[in-house]
């Protein structure tokens, strides 16, 4: 393991110089929320580094909302400072749809490529925060270019991809201090993070538990009662970052837009002669949750759910899934 | 981007239109460059800035400069097809799915059992297979439609009912007095066939409820579940595994469809509807 580290006086420096090349992105705090936000050289004091998680999930650099998916694009190169670990784990589902050898997404493909990702550590969580039940932990070990932790006096960045260490000796920061492995106080921050996520969901059944859970077909009563509240916005999904549904949208030209859908719409299964599988509410809502536990680790091997607790927080009918999957044990 | 853009049609020449009925027209198109699929495969056709949908060729898989579909009006975008008139460029994705398994058909009676629009497809595997004939025992073919006048293809299937491998059978859920064939639902047929069921291969395609009873008869007529080929028919717009409209269970019907038998969904949620 090779840490470099970087006094914040340094790796401010690098910001502003990164900025010359990379458009750059980096959370923030705005409103009592975190989001990513464009990096300008007047923000690099501002960056909120004790961030959770972002509101806004990855999949959006690489999935955005609309894409011409025929029309030729200049792809910017592009720097994402700051994402937590289960945002990272939720590409290898997104990889596995889009970059697939039978039908290889070419934009998907880009976009990952002109994407350097700076993972970074959960200095704490959300109350919906839910990514050890499911066996992820509240840092990178993953899936981005750089892992990032910080204390008060250095930022401890660790490459551990190809691009990763060319961002970083571009820069010269591989000339910086090296570390064998992480300081005592950062990795113990990062047991007590755990630790405290562990105790928090002590009552979370884990992934597979929760699979036997949302295929049970006596549960009917539960989906209709916690389906009441659905208004069918789809935010859950959207703010999902393994939710991966599109449609295409035609334009003149024979071009295509791909655009964010979500099976949580009405409609989203009803073929033209009106037969529609998902036409009750609540048929919809456990749709959902039978995607993400049962459906998609069939398919690709593991569940589409990272523990990041957004579509709790999102849903303004107040559907809180981990508080479902509780009562469904009972 | 020197790769393949899986999202981007290929132009085709729509060469003319023909009504078939009053909801139902065949569109008969030449591809820019030949164009190659198999029997059971689907293509997603656009309307340039209108829409796109699915839809299984009606031609035989053999020819490759030509392509023929055939479509019922049902929504927006069939709607729109059907306002076409000839000589419009098309956009076409594909080929998409799962094929019919014809080296399995080989040497087997083969039963052909498709009501309404479904004999589209149909008519492209049925097609495909008499373009080599002697590779299989024979051919019964079902055909079910409303009315007499509700059947599409008119011309065909009197040079159908004279191949020597072909026994073709059809029945009108309503009959006229013209009508000299079987009256009632398109099942009835069935109990006209003097074939081993047990070691038949069927494949049936039609509306849901004709696909859902067809089924279940020859169940109890003793085909068996991995022998009955479903083409099912599902909301679809990538055609490519991705955008999750298809979903069936741990299945994307666009991908691992939408040819399945009947052993490898009959426990999936919903799949009549």
């Amino acid at each position: 393991m090779k840490i470099y580290s970087v006094p914040e006086k340094r790796w401010n420096s690098f910001l502003q110089s990164l900025l010359e090349t990379y458009r750059t992105y980096a959370p923030f705090l705005k409103y009592e929320t975190v989001d990513y936000e464009e990096l300008i050289p007047d923000k690099i004091d501002s960056i909120y580094y004790a961030s959770v998680k972002p509101t806004t999930p990855l999949k959006i650099f690489h999935f955005p909302v609309k894409e011409n998916v025929v029309k030729a694009t200049q792809k910017e190169q592009r720097i994402i400072i700051g994402t937590p670990a289960c945002d990272l784990a939720a590409l290898d589902l997104m990889d596995s749809i889009f970059l697939d050898d039978e039908f290889l997404d070419i934009y998907y493909k880009e976009n990952r490529e002109n994407t350097i990702i700076f993972g970074k550590d959960c200095y704490g969580h959300d109350e919906s925060c839910h990514c050890t039940s499911y066996g992820l932990t509240p840092y990178p070990q993953k899936n981005c270019d750089v892992i990032m932790s910080y204390d008060e006096n250095n930022f401890y960045l660790q490459p551990i991809s190809g691009k990763g260490e060319k961002i970083l000796s571009e820069f010269g920061l591989d000339k910086e201090e090296t570390l064998e492995e992480l300081p005592y106080d950062v990795s113990k921050k990062r047991e007590t993070v755990k630790s405290d996520l562990d105790k928090h969901n002590q009552k979370l059944p884990d992934s597979e538990a929760t699979r036997k859970l949302v295929e049970r077909e006596d549960k009917e009563e539960l989906w209709k009662k916690h389906a009441k509240t659905c208004v069918s916005c789809g935010a859950c999904s959207t703010i999902c970052p393994t939710c991966h549904c599109f449609l295409l949208i035609d334009r003149v030209g024979f071009e295509k837009i791909k655009n964010w859908d979500t099976c949580q719409h009405p409609d989203f299964e009803r073929v033209a002669a009106g037969e529609d599988p998902l036409q009750k509410l609540y048929t919809r809502l456990r749709n959902r949750y039978l995607c993400k536990y049962s459906y998609k680790p069939d398919m690709f091997g593991e569940i589409a759910c990272t523990g990041c607790g957004r579509c709790i927080e999102a849903c303004i009918g107040e559907i809180n899934k981990n508080e479902l999957i509780m009562e469904a044990l009972e | 981007m020197s790769e393949k853009n899986i999202y981007k049609p290929q132009k085709f020449k729509l060469d003319k239109v023909v009504t078939e009925s009053p909801l139902i027209k065949t569109f008969f198109m030449t591809p820019k460059h030949d164009f190659e699929f198999e029997a059971g495969q689907f293509v997603e056709v656009t309307i340039d800035g209108i829409g796109e949908a699915p839809y299984t060729p009606s031609s035989s898989a053999w020819v490759k400069d030509k392509m023929e579909i055939t479509i019922m009006k049902a929504g927006y975008v069939t709607d729109k097809m059907h306002q076409l008139q000839g000589g419009e460029i098309l956009g076409v994705r594909g080929p998409f799915g799962s094929k019919y398994p014809l080296d399995i058909f080989e040497g087997k009676e083969v039963l052909i059992l498709g009501g309404g629009v479904g004999i589209a497809p149909l008519r492209c595997l049925i097609l495909t297979m008499l373009e080599q004939p002697e590779r299989y025992k024979k051919l019964h073919i079902c055909f079910g439609a409303r009315t007499p006048q509700d059947f599409i293809y008119k011309e065909w299937y009197k040079k159908l009912a004279a191949h020597e491998r072909v026994n073709l059978l059809r029945s009108a859920d309503k009959a006229d007095e013209s009508w000299t064939e079987t009256e009632g639902v398109v099942t009835l047929l069935l109990d006209k066939l003097e074939v081993d069921f047990s070691t038949m291969i069927a494949v049936v395609c039609g509306p849901p409820i004709m696909m859902r009873f067809g089924t279940y008869r020859l169940l109890e007529l003793g085909v068996k579940e991995e022998n009955i080929y479903l083409s099912m028919e599902k909301n679809m717009s990538c055609g490519l595994g991705k955008c999750g409209h298809c979903a069936m269970g741990d299945y994307f019907v666009c991908k691992d469809g939408p040819v399945f038998t009947y052993d490898e969904i009959k426990d999936y949620p919903n799949i009549w509807i």
